[in-house]
């Protein structure tokens, strides 16, 4: 990981991606995406775990390099800072599903690290932030269109 | 497999269970066709819709 001060770490977000048991189809696809969005500059990935629950609710956790042949993903898993801390795993599994098996993607949204220290450097500082749901833009939009296919 | 040792006794940046975000397949799936929802919602999206206040 390059030194870089804290005044330019873009965001970090986290997902958590469930595979229920016998639905996955790994053909390489979501590695190939996750790779052109780091090598374009978009994203850097700080951390990567894969997580099982067994039928039980025990969940066992995995660092990427346990997976096998990791194929283009072996220089990105050189790289990851292992963020995440063992206390981390059971609070990530707590919305997975029985019998499924997840992977969990840490990353820092490079593209935002420029205009958040230029913000800052503003004077700025960021006092609210989040992801509206699909659902609530679908709601909002026919809402919005509700009235005007009434009187049809 | 057990996870890196550095792993151990870090203190954790998640801090509390998460829950499980609503899934858009099962979402939209009351209603009009899926396709239909797609083309709202990237309606809702595109540049030049105005809000009213």
């Amino acid at each position: 990981m390059t030194e870089r001060s804290l005044d330019e770490l873009g965001p970090v977000d986290y997902l958590v991606v469930e595979f229920p048991a016998g639905a996955s189809n790994f053909t390489g696809e979501m590695a190939a995406e996750l790779l052109a969005l780091v090598d374009a500059g978009t994203i850097r990935v700080i951390d990567i775990l894969i997580l099982t629950k067994d039928e039980g609710g025990a969940v066992e956790a995995m660092e990427l390099s346990d997976v096998g042949e990791l194929g283009e993903l072996q220089a990105l898993e050189a790289e990851l800072a292992e963020l995440l801390a063992a206390e981390d795993v059971d609070h990530l599994a707590a919305a997975m599903e029985p019998g499924s098996t997840a992977g969990v993607l840490i990353w820092e949204n490079l593209w935002a690290a420029p205009f958040a220290a230029a913000a800052r450097r503003s004077g700025g500082q960021l006092i609210a932030t989040g992801r509206i749901p699909i659902q609530a833009i679908i709601a909002s939009i026919e809402a919005d269109e509700a009235p005007a296919t009434e009187g049809d | 497999m057990p996870l890196r040792p550095a792993r151990a006794g870090r203190v954790g940046v998640i801090g509390a269970p998460v829950a499980k975000t609503a899934v858009v397949a099962k979402a939209v799936t009351p209603g009009p066709a899926p396709v239909a929802k797609t083309a709202v919602v990237a309606a809702a999206v595109t540049p030049g819709r105005r809000r009213r206040i």
